[in-house]
């Protein structure tokens, strides 16, 4: 396969999960919904089903107002009436991890709205420090899986758990080679194409996603290296969309080097450990997760810290927040982010993002100023 | 000669009222005498296990209620222009926690010219996110600012009807034994357990005893004007583990069965309509509700914010009131549950309508508002109507809107009642 045909591939699944999952359907294989950021994977795909990731769309909501105000975030509005409308018909169930509040109004919501579709809910132990919350997130976990069982009617055995597991590790550990092999190409990995590559792992099985990363990666190497000439930017918010956004980046000579959004590097940065019971395995990758908004952390300063770092690791001259209208978690953490940035010698731009209302021209302006720094 | 306006003569606060206000300004005062002589002060959450705290006799104040009040008074707008200005804080996130970073760090940079209620400084913070996630982000903010400890009881969500399984509360209870052993290092005291039963056995009078003072209020016509449970509520939020607050609501109880027994109620007019106010107050336009409900004859005669401290476990049991914290608080709950306890309440408390706050600042128990209204319509069958406001943010609130939606709920009370 060449390079070309790669990257289109990944490109159509980003941009046809509703086709992906309708194949899926035909070929006779379940597929289960999982809301952002941290749904245990594994226990899907253990279980012989297709994780499929649930971010919303572009659209204008208008059945979901009935279940959700209109300050949600739009991901949630869009994922509401998604299932109203019946565009996620064939899902076999869905996964929430109860992460923010509009998590705590949507399991409701979803359950009200969405009758034929099932939510397996779960919520994860924010205070980490404490001895009892990893043995807890554990049993929550191990309570997701016989829940997933029921609705599957089938058992998912410990082998198979362990095998997903170090296949999901496996994942991570060729989307981070990625990442950093992507410095040296930042001619053909564009911002858009760096968005697709990551994003098209939430549709298909992690199986096909770590084919088509080795072929990625096997075509990369072959190529020369690119010394990069313009502006450098690090990445950070839920998610970077829509694709004309990440098209003003490259039309400005703008490259993305690197991130932590939560629908792309937030997936792959932690790993599990490998532990004799695979249910302490899956919950220790929680315990490890750092410089996420929506995860609890001793140090105050956490976040930023690791933004910087990290920003500063792929020579970054920027730091780009993509920031969700109506997320309170992001929202609560953007002043410090910008503060530090600015202490630390990093342009910071915040970037407003709303799936179902169109840019009012503001970001080009600030993409702009930017650009000509 | 000078012009004389005539002042309107100020009604007499019955004593409860006076007693809670001595109450509340005790409780500021010995936090700031601890201020001065350099002890440890808490900012907490408003249903974190307030029993610790208590028992090692350290001073805690609540920065939801001081906003409340702050809000009240109308002068919560600096604090919060404050924060969405030179802080930069966005305009989405909670008008409580906008008000209170804003004031946290004007304070600390002293550009703070005074406010009544005035918390000194924190030295450590309690945080449950029992009412949501907001807190967690809200403290974090002000741990980072204020450079100082969390002690964090994380309580879950409870996102099934179900009861919380055996899993759950271990760890819930695990947090409590490790805050107590964290607690005594930073304080450097030790935790007296004896001490600990003790006040546990009076937050229990406490709650028991401002559950059936509510619960008078389902006579007809109601003896408490039900926007008064708001004014009581402060009792349980920042003393419920005290004494004086087994007196207030003593005296409470014996001016409620006073109003029964003489036929009167604190409110002013002719009850002509029952309903549940749902949400919060809209702090700074209290007046104007009130005023505007009295003038349609209507009464909140309930509300279910103020049973959110109704934290009821066996003094003695760990497990049970680490099972209280878990299950307290309207926003600890899926919808279904929580529609499920207004339901009854509003059979009980002989409701005719539902009258919902849908707060800006307070998504998740807006959520409840919409996914919950065909809960209520089909139990009920009583009208339900919404309006927009916020608890602090005075931007939101429409006087225009709440009188129109209100006049179009009672009409519908008045036809379901036959027109009369
Ligand atoms: S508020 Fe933020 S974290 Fe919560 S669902 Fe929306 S985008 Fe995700
Ligand atoms: S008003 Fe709502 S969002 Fe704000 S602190 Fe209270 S429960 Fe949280």
């Amino acid at each position: 396969m060449s390079l070309t045909d790669i990257l289109e591939q990944f490109a159509y699944i980003a941009n046809n999960p509703n086709a992906i999952l309708k194949k899926y359907i035909e070929e006779g294989k379940d597929v289960i919904g999982c809301f952002p950021i941290y749904t245990p994977k594994p226990i899907i795909d253990a279980a012989g089903a297709v994780p499929m990731g649930l971010w919303g769309g572009r659209i204008t909501p208008t059945f979901a107002g009935k279940y959700s105000p209109v300050f949600t975030c739009s991901i949630m509005r869009s994922c509401l009436e998604l299932g109203m409308t019946g565009r996620y018909d064939g899902l076999k169930a869905v996964i929430m991890p109860i992460l923010c509040d509009t998590f705590r109004g949507m399991s409701s919501s979803w359950r009200a709205g969405v009758t034929d579709i099932p939510l397996i809910a779960l919520v994860h132990p924010q205070n980490r420090t404490d001895l009892g919350a990893q043995d807890f997130l554990a049993q929550e976990y191990l309570s997701v899986k016989l829940r997933l069982e029921k609705i599957l009617n089938r058992e998912i055995t410990d082998e198979s758990l362990h095998e997903s597991i170090k296949k999901y590790n496996y994942q991570n550990a060729l989307v981070m080679k990625f990442s950093k092999l992507a410095l040296n190409h930042l001619d053909v990995i564009k911002p858009l194409v760096r968005h697709y590559i990551l994003k098209s792992a939430q549709f298909i099985s992690v199986d096909e996603h770590i084919r088509l990363m080795e072929n990625l990666i096997e075509e990369l190497e072959k190529l020369p290296e690119h010394v990069w000439s313009g502006k450098r930017a690090y990445f950070i918010g839920i998610t970077a969309e829509p694709d004309e956004l990440l098209q003003l980046f490259d039309k400005y000579n703008i490259a993305i080097v690197g991130d932590n959004l939560a629908q792309e590097s937030r997936q792959f940065r932690t790993d599990y450990e490998i532990c004799e019971t695979p249910f302490w395995s899956l919950s220790s990758q929680w315990m490890h997760i750092e410089g996420c908004s929506t995860v609890h952390d001793e140090n105050a300063d956490m976040l930023e810290k690791f933004i910087i770092k990290e920003a500063k690791e792929c020579a970054a001259d920027s730091v780009v927040d993509c920031l969700m209208r109506f997320c309170d978690v992001e929202e609560y953490d953007y002043p410090d982010i910008a503060k530090c940035c600015e202490e630390e010698g990093l342009y910071c731009l915040c970037l407003e993002i709303d799936q179902s209302s169109e840019d009012n021209g503001q970001t080009l302006t600030k993409i702009q100023s930017y650009s000509e720094l | 000669m000078t012009e004389q306006k005539a002042e309107k003569p100020k009604r007499e606060l019955p004593l409860s009222r006076q007693l809670v206000n001595k109450q509340t300004e005790d409780v500021y005062a010995s936090a700031w005498a601890a201020k001065e002589k350099g002890e440890s002060i808490g900012w907490s959450t408003a249903i974190f296990p307030q029993e610790l705290c208590e028992t090692f006799d350290v001073p805690v104040l609540y920065p939801e209620n001081n906003a409340a009040s702050i809000s009240a008074r109308h002068f919560g707008n600096q604090f919060i222009e404050h924060t969405e200005g030179e802080m930069k804080y966005p305009i989405n996130i909670c008008s409580y926690a906008r008000l209170n970073m804003g004031m946290a760090d004007m304070m600390k940079n002293g550009k703070f010219e005074g406010v009544e209620p005035a918390m000194p400084l924190p030295t450590f913070l309690c945080l449950a996110n029992n009412s949501c996630t907001q807190l967690m982000k809200w403290y974090e903010n002000l741990s980072e600012n204020l450079s100082i400890p969390i002690f964090f009881v994380d309580c879950l969500f409870n996102y099934n009807e179900e009861e919380p399984d055996a899993y759950k509360n271990k760890y819930v209870r695990s947090q409590i034994e490790n805050n107590i052993a964290a607690m005594e290092k930073f304080f450097n005291k030790k935790f007296d357990w004896n001490r600990f039963l003790e006040v546990q056995r009076i937050s229990q009078v406490n709650r028991k005893l401002f559950n059936e003072i509510v619960a008078l209020n389902t006579r007809m016509p109601a003896p408490l004007d039900g926007f008064d449970l708001f004014n009581y509520m402060s009792c349980l939020v920042i003393c419920r583990g005290k004494e004086s607050t087994t007196e207030i609501l003593k005296q409470l109880k014996k001016e409620v069965e006073e109003h029964i027994a003489n036929g009167t109620s604190t409110f002013r007019g002719t009850e002509e309509y029952r309903v549940h106010w749902e949400g919060i107050a809209c702090w700074p336009n209290l007046g104007f509700n009130l005023k505007t409900l009295r003038k349609y004859g209507v009464n909140a005669v309930m509300n279910g914010y103020v049973t959110a401290w109704d934290v009821a476990y066996e003094p003695g049991d760990l497990n049970g009131m680490a099972k209280a914290y878990q299950c307290s608080s309207t926003n600890s709950f899926s919808t279904p549950s929580i529609m499920d306890m207004r339901s009854k309440s509003m059979k009980k408390f002989a409701c005719d309508g539902m009258l919902c706050h849908v707060n800006r600042s307070c998504k998740l128990m807006s959520f409840h508002i919409f996914t919950g209204r065909d809960i209520i319509e089909a139990r009920n069958k009583i009208p339900i109507v919404n309006f927009d406001g916020d608890q602090s943010d005075t931007r939101v609130f429409s006087e225009a809107q709440f009188e129109n939606r209100l006049q179009g709920l009672v009409e519908v009370m008045k036809e379901n009642k036959g027109g009369k």
